[in-house]
């Protein structure tokens, strides 16, 4: 399946790293209920991820919680020591964004998302989406096409969140 | 794997190998506690002394992407050190070493159990692994005292 308006996310076991190491984050009880933003790419200190993608939510995070969002939400197939690593490294800790990891890269597949280029090391990655999840289900999903980072920006979800 | 100035370029470990003397080390995550507090900064130590007993290169290897290898390279010294980070991206050397192991509770899969190894012209002169979660046998100073 993919990612589309109207649908439930599947379900997914998802990693952070807490104080007392690495603990499970279960998607669908984490979202239940809320209105969240989900938003996905390629790999953790990567160019465009760290140049542009990850801030332009970190720069958009608190028109988002003035729309009534209560949490923004990164996913990327990296380990959460990465992603931990890399929460402290750009600012999104600090702006309150939480980052998990999708190890396996099992809920990056079930939403159909998944790409794969040898040359750059890259197996099973996420291409780049953001979509505004409201107690499990999507109501608005931006992706975009691979190379490009335009339409899942913070700021591009927030227009469609005007609209 | 390795990311250069000017991106991610593929290297051939046999090339590297081959008429050299090289310290060829792997560890299970970059940014992981043990790993980032005693295994890495235990070569970042022993860089220079290792080169002095005629250490031609020594390559840090592990299951990681060329994106995080240079950044926990770059955070850690290492790479001010000489230490070549060295990406297994798809694990397929951890596997060929006989060397993967998987945790899925942390999400690692096919990841380098800790080890250190000696080579010298692409033949194995010294190597040294150690018991899961622990690094001793497998630091800098490990493989100093293997040094002539």
């Amino acid at each position: 399946m993919s990612i589309s308006e109207g649908a439930s996310l599947p379900n997914a076991q998802l990693a952070r790293l807490g104080d007392a190491g690495p603990e499970t984050v279960d998607l669908n009880d984490y979202i239940k209920g809320r209105r969240v933003i989900l938003f996905g790419l390629p790999g953790a200190f990567t160019g465009t991820c760290s140049t542009i993608h990850l801030p332009s939510f970190i720069a958009t995070a608190d028109e988002f919680a003035e729309q009534g969002v209560d949490e923004i939400i990164c996913v990327s197939v990296n380990d959460p020591f990465v992603m931990k690593a890399w929460a402290e490294a750009s600012g999104a800790d600090a702006a309150g964004i939480t980052l998990l990891a999708d190890a396996d890269a099992a809920f990056t597949k079930a939403i159909g998302m998944n790409f794969t280029v040898p040359a750059i090391g890259f197996f099973d990655r996420s291409n780049r989406y953001a979509a505004i999840v409201e107690d499990g289900i999507v109501t608005h999903v931006n992706v975009d096409e691979p190379n490009t980072c335009n339409v899942s920006t913070g700021q591009s979800l927030l227009e469609r969140l005007a609209a | 794997m390795e990311k250069q100035d000017d991106g991610p370029i593929r290297v051939d470990l046999t090339g590297l190998l081959k008429g050299r003397k090289v310290i060829v080390f792997g560890v299970p995550g970059a940014f992981t506690p043990t790993c980032s507090s005693a295994h890495l900064p235990s070569f970042v130590r022993a860089a220079d002394r290792l080169r002095q007993k005629g250490v031609d290169e020594i390559l840090c290897l592990s299951l990681n992407d060329v994106h995080v290898m240079r950044l926990w390279g770059e955070q850690s010294g290492a790479i001010a050190a000489g230490i070549r980070m060295l990406a297994d991206s798809d694990g397929a050397l951890a596997r060929a070493m006989g060397l993967a192991w998987s945790n899925p509770d942390v999400g690692f899969h096919d990841r380098f159990r800790r080890f250190a190894m000696l080579v010298e012209d692409t033949t194995v002169a010294a190597f040294h692994l150690d018991d899961m979660g622990v690094c001793a046998s497998t630091t800098g100073e490990a493989m100093l005292a293997e040094l002539k």
